[in-house]
């Protein structure tokens, strides 16, 4: 395929009154490793979410090559932050589940697998229960879930979050590696030294808006600051926004109850200079 | 194989093997419902009659204040009671007052007291006992049947002494033959009208709760355990996630009433050795629409279920809703029980959950009425329809992702 892997034309996402993206306008090229920089509540996990096809945006399009992303979902894989393991399965049992959901043969499945999991150091663990795992593992484990399909793009949402240091490196040396491969990948994190040391690409997202987007050579031109983290702050000043923890509408009883219960928040009073 | 297929027994697949893999759910929704009818109607009855067995071979202490009668003595000691004789207490206003001795009867130093009094050719009792007491009770029983046979002794006497016959006077209207045997019901038909009386509500009940720990693990608990993120990201449709979680969730289900079923069969097969009940006898017609008016009610139940576990932000707020959600089941249960099925109008098979308790009940006593199976099928089809529509618009829902923290 020629020209990008994935274009986001426009893209905004809102949830009720809450604007979580806007306009969004992006290319995502073959064989990069593209960092999402952001703090929380920046609007990072629903730009993956977007990308990985399971959000609808609320204007805009999202094309893999040039069909809509929500119908080329086989194409991509996906570990969310919370890598999402059924406990009362075994790794493989895990790995095979998903890959069958993608039309993947166990034994094809089986051989993608065996090769990362040697890389991760993980081969040992594939047929014990993921109940008793460690974050480390549990990342390893939904990795491998996401490469076992053989995924034009592999999307990870804060992949690192919670690893000790050792684990940490491990994903970074395989993301590395990938990229190598000519794999692409989209990495969400809110460490600036750790996309600055992966991804080829950064692109920093600030209130649901795109602040910066180039390699990190590009970021410090453009701030004409002399490092990576005094650019980050320079972009990202404005204050963050109020997290809209759940994105939840709130059904009105609970609503009239919870304000019932614990009455409504009292209004702010100036303190005047006496007091 | 198509997509759709693959995508749906993939998914109800690895819901199963999670579900069988924890212990604790496979005994409350499997065990259990194989083994509660035959604990009920074997082992329960079986307890009972030790019990009662164990009651009657008991001696049981009794006190006799007041006149002596030497007849009823001889059918007290034929009741296996122990007398001993007191004289009448002087400061009761009558026979059943019990003045001082209610400290002997709840101290439990004796299990009853019988007081006699002659008046001319009429005596006067009472039986003064505690009714919390099991042996206090028979104490009573046995008194009184003692009394009865005595009573009919001197009536009969007392007949014979007035030239007449105590048979023709006290029982001048009697039945001809077997009572049993003038019913134009078989035995089969009088075991389907017994068991249409519960096994509806059994099948309601149990098909509605045994659905609910299930349905909330696959949708509420994928969420709470944040496994329904990686989920949404696989190459299939909501629609297909559904159905294969409503698949995994029927079977489940399904396997629970088919055992609790078998168990209810095999307890009634026992009863009926002892015939105490025959085993029904149905039409295989009216066992194939029985049969679809399970699974229709499954199909709707289930989806329903899913819908609202769905819809909840956690798997204690799924709990709370479905939990009260079964009262919804068990008074149109109870409520069908009541409603004569002779000449019953055919609206009455419209309204959901009763139209499919009132087939049930139709189908176990063998009648195939066309325009009630008619409206009880396409009622239930069509609200099966709408529970799996509004799971459908449940599972769509763009917060079930946004929400996922």
């Amino acid at each position: 395929m020629s020209g990008p892997l994935l274009t986001l034309d426009g893209v905004a996402k809102s949830f009720g009154e809450v604007d979580a993206l806007t306009r969004v306008d992006l290319e995502i090229n073959p064989g990069q490793v593209i960092g999402l920089v952001g703090g929380n509540g920046a609007g990072k996990t629903t730009l993956l979410r977007l990308m990985a096809g399971v959000m609808e945006p609320s204007s805009g399009t999202i094309l893999f090559g040039d069909k809509q992303v929500s119908t080329m979902r086989k194409k991509l894989g996906v570990v969310p932050e919370s890598t999402g393991l059924y406990s009362r399965l075994t790794a493989w049992e895990n790995i095979r589940y998903h890959s069958r959901m993608y039309g993947i043969s166990d034994d094809v499945a089986w051989d993608r697998v065996s090769h990362f999991a040697e890389r991760l150091d993980i081969t040992d663990s594939l047929s014990r229960h993921t109940k008793g795992f460690s974050r480390g593992m549990r990342q390893k484990t939904a990795l491998l879930r996401a490469l076992a399909h053989g995924p034009d793009i592999l999307l990870l949402d804060e992949p690192t979050a919670g690893l000790d240091v050792t684990s940490a490196r491990t994903v970074r040396t395989l993301v590395g590696q990938l990229r190598d491969e000519g794999g692409t990948v989209i990495y969400s994190t809110h460490h600036l030294a750790e996309a600055q040391q992966v991804c080829d690409r950064i692109i920093i997202v600030h209130n649901g808006t795109i602040r910066a987007d180039g390699s990190p050579s590009v970021l410090l031109e453009l701030t004409g600051e002399s490092s990576l983290e005094d650019a980050y702050v320079s972009l990202t000043s404005d204050k963050a926004r109020l997290r809209n923890e759940d994105n939840e509408k709130e059904g009105k009883i609970s609503k009239w109850w919870r304000r019932f219960l614990t009455g409504r928040t009292p209004e702010l009073r100036e303190v005047s200079e006496d007091e | 194989m198509s997509n759709s297929w693959r995508f749906v027994t993939t998914i109800a697949k690895k819901e199963i093997i999670e579900f069988v893999r924890d212990w604790r759910t496979l005994l409350a929704l499997i065990v259990i419902p194989l083994l509660i009818f035959p604990a009920l109607f074997i082992a329960l009855p079986l307890l009972l009659e030790s019990e009662a067995a164990e009651l009657d071979a008991l001696e049981l202490e009794i006190v006799w204040q007041g006149a002596i009668n030497e007849d009823l003595q001889l059918a007290f000691n034929e009741s296996q009671l122990a007398v001993s004789y007191e004289q009448l207490p002087t400061e009761i206003s009558n026979l059943s007052d019990l003045g001082s001795d209610i400290d002997r009867l709840r101290g439990q130093d004796t299990n009853a007291i019988f007081r006699l009094v002659q008046n001319g050719s009429e005596w006067d009792f009472a039986i003064l006992h505690l009714s919390t007491s099991e042996a206090s009770t028979e104490a009573k029983s046995r008194i009184l049947l003692a009394i009865y046979s005595w009573e009919s002794d001197v009536v009969n006497g007392t007949l014979v002494e007035a030239g007449l016959d105590p048979e023709s006077t006290l029982d001048p209207v009697k039945w001809d033959g077997e009572v049993s045997s003038s019913d134009a019901a078989t035995k089969g038909e009088q075991a389907g009208l017994v068991l249409s009386l519960f096994i509806p509500m059994v099948i309601a009940i149990w098909t509605a709760s045994s659905a609910i720990q299930p349905s909330i693990d696959m949708t509420a608990g994928e969420r709470e355990r944040g496994t329904l993120e990686a989920l949404l990201c696989l190459p299939c449709s909501r629609m297909q996630l559904l159905a294969g979680k409503w698949l995994a969730v029927a079977t489940i289900t399904s396997t629970g009433v088919v055992l609790q079923i078998s168990g209810l069969l095999f307890a009634i097969t026992f009863l009926a050795s002892t015939s105490i009940i025959g085993i029904p006898t149905i039409s295989a017609s009216s066992a194939l629409l029985l049969i679809s008016a399970v699974a229709i009610f499954a199909i709707m139940v289930v989806a329903f279920e899913l819908a609202i576990a769905m819809k909840a932000h956690s798997v204690k707020e799924a709990g709370s809703l479905l939990g009260p959600a079964i009262l919804f089941i068990i008074f149109p249960a109870l409520f069908t029980q009541v409603i004569n099925l002779d000449g019953i109008e055919s609206w009455w098979f419209a309204i959901p959950l009763v139209n499919i308790l009132l087939a049930m009940r139709e189908l176990l006593l063998d009648r195939v009425i066309t325009e009630h199976v008619l409206v009880w099928l396409l009622s239930s089809i069509f609200y099966a329809g709408l529970a799996a529509w509004y799971a459908a618009k449940q599972f769509k829902r763009e917060d079930l992702v946004a929400s996922i923290s």
